[in-house]
């Protein structure tokens, strides 16, 4: 299709915005998705995104990461053999370079005990070796008992294991070389629990995956995160491209998201430099500070590092997301953006579709279906408000709190918990919005689709996240109480 | 599933591919979830939907979303549960 092709019917030209979208739309013009297909095309898509990821990993693990995608979108018999090398590999040699924190969390117990026999970055690959076994072996378990309670209720048996090996580590008996042997198992562990019951509930279905294909996106080298991006195998699968030309255009969706995240970091950039640098615009940490030192900011300042914070960690999550997902769609997986939009969002509910897609599938699949079969079945409205606080509140701050389990030995359990109030509140009030939200929807209750409705929708949705990032932020360094005197000093209250 | 049943199915479905910025067509055989044009929160809307107006009790099997993921997937899983 040629770029003409695209004006609108009755050779009106379109708008710039229309034009602008219609400039980027470079995979859906057949020429450029033949290109694509052909070796100095592969190769074109290969240089921009080794260019692209390179900004973001070393250049081993972007190489890495870029060759092993388009080896395995080119090679589809092999695909699984390279998804599972590229994804050990990377984990092993950034475990043994301590590029990743399996080594730094398992070390803090090792100068905590004072053990100096054992290296933190060979316990933490010698840890990883055994659940890369013991995830085989597991896997085949599920599916010779397919009743059993980790096949049935996967993510609740792993939080309750994560439960019982972080106690343990707690525990005033336990001291020397046991504990560190429970504490590397535990921070090993911890990543893969929100991977591992993707896995199992496949193994349960009908035509489960490949074992390999499992072992390969346990924290895939595209995303060697906590979190699922892809989900599980049975995802991915689905995903596949079934032509050359789905392939192809997969793959330049995958240049173009890579290039949107660059594009991203640099506003990011911009926006520090040009606000925190030049205009001297303080940390939301250090507005706090200082109205708790009785010498608070002007409030105007104050809503300014408030704002300009949660713009930098909008811009991050959607970074990464693109990032991640830009990867794995070089590796021919069509899958969803990980960050849409968010601020076309509507409503509460569209907010916590758009913003961080994959964490909210997890705590969907996870949290949200499983209490939504179960409970308040013949109350619909009760239901669907019960299942969204199970995911937004309790998943959300599970996973959080699960994320920095490395807090439970820096500070001890009780402070590990009482620290962690703040974000707590957060995700009560967040899951009541996102529940309040459900349900209005459900009722008919819409937004306007006029323009003052969409920039009403903006602001309310918005100026409720903005006033939810002084609680979200995640640093431990402030109480609820103190993050809410100083909420309610922003409106004048105090 | 009578003709008008699955009008209404199709009704139901268009309408939630609106809500989601989805305006384009929708065919009888297309995929809906794994597609990813309509997520999972969505997916427990189409379960209601399908709880209220056929009465299938969803709690009686494993729940796999591949057996709604098209107009006539979700036909074919009506029909097997009466």
């Amino acid at each position: 299709m040629s770029a003409t092709a695209t004006l609108p019917q009755g050779g009106r030209k379109p708008s710039g915005h229309a034009s602008l979208r219609s400039f980027l739309a470079i995979d859906e013009r057949q020429g450029i998705v033949a290109f694509a297909q052909t070796r100095p095309g592969q190769l074109l898509i290969y240089v921009i995104a080794l260019a692209v990821v390179s900004r973001y990993l070393d250049h081993w693990a972007a190489g890495l990461a870029v060759s092993a995608a388009m080896a395995a979108a080119a090679l589809p018999p092999l695909r699984n053999a390279i998804l599972f090398t590229a994804t050990w590999t990377m984990t092993l040699v950034e475990t043994g370079l301590g590029d990743n924190d399996f080594a730094e969390r398992i070390g803090i117990v090792l100068q905590q005990e004072n053990i100096t026999e054992f290296s933190a970055a060979w316990l933490a690959t010698g840890f990883l070796l055994l659940i890369l076994i013991g995830t085989s072996g597991m896997l085949v378990m599920v599916r010779r008992n397919p009743q059993s309670l980790l096949a049935r209720r996967p993510m609740l048996t792993l939080l309750a294991l994560e439960a019982v090996l972080c106690g343990l580590t707690t525990l005033d008996i336990l001291q020397g070389l046991p504990r560190l042997m429970l504490w590397s198992l535990l921070v090993t562990l911890t990543p893969f629990i929100w991977f591992l019951p993707y896995a199992i509930v496949d193994q349960r279905s009908k035509a489960p995956s490949p074992p390999l294909l499992h072992l390969a996106v346990l924290r895939p080298f595209w995303s060697p995160t906590y979190l699922p991006f892809g989900k599980g195998a049975a995802f991915l699968r689905k995903s596949l491209p079934k032509t050359p030309d789905e392939l192809a255009v997969t793959q330049l969706k995958a240049v173009k998201l890579l290039l949107w995240s660059t594009a991203l970091l640099a506003l990011k950039t911009g926006l520090t430099w040009t606000f925190g640098e030049q205009l001297n615009i303080p940390s939301v940490a250090q507005t706090l500070d200082a109205f708790l030192q009785d010498q608070p900011y002007p409030i105007g300042l104050s809503w300014s590092a408030l704002i300009l914070s949660t713009t930098q960690f909008a811009l991050q999550i959607a970074i990464w997301a693109h990032l991640f997902i830009g990867i794995a769609r070089l590796a021919g997986y069509r899958l969803p953006r990980g960050s849409w939009r968010p601020l076309e969002s509507r409503n509460l509910m569209d907010y916590f579709n758009r913003f961080h897609y994959y964490f909210k599938e997890l705590l969907v699949d996870f949290f949200f279906t499983p209490t939504f079969f179960k409970m308040f079945r013949s109350h619909p409205r009760l239901r669907m408000f019960f299942a969204t606080f199970m995911a937004a509140a309790v998943g959300n701050a599970l996973w959080h709190f699960v994320r920095d389990i490395d807090l439970v030995a820096r500070l001890g359990l009780a402070a590990a918990l009482e620290t962690y109030a703040s974000y707590v509140f957060y995700c009560v009030i967040l899951a009541t919005g996102v529940g309040l939200s459900q349900i209005r929807l459900n009722a008919g209750i819409r937004p306007s689709p006029t323009l003052p409705g969409k920039l009403y929708s903006f602001l309310c949705v918005w100026s409720f996240v903005v006033c939810m990032h002084l609680f979200s932020d995640g640093s431990r360094n402030h109480t609820l109480g103190e993050r809410l005197s100083f909420l309610a000093s922003l409106f004048g209250v105090i | 599933m009578d003709i008008a049943a699955k009008q209404k199915l199709r009704d139901f479905l268009v309408e939630s591919l609106e809500k989601h910025g989805d305006k384009n067509p929708l065919s009888d055989t297309e995929s809906i979830f794994v597609s990813g044009r309509l997520d999972s929160f969505a997916t427990m809307n189409l379960v209601m939907f399908l709880e209220e107006s056929f009465g299938i009790d969803f709690s009686d099997f494993e729940f796999d979303v591949s057996l709604l993921d098209s107009v006539d997937a979700i036909e074919a899983f009506v029909e097997s549960q009466r």
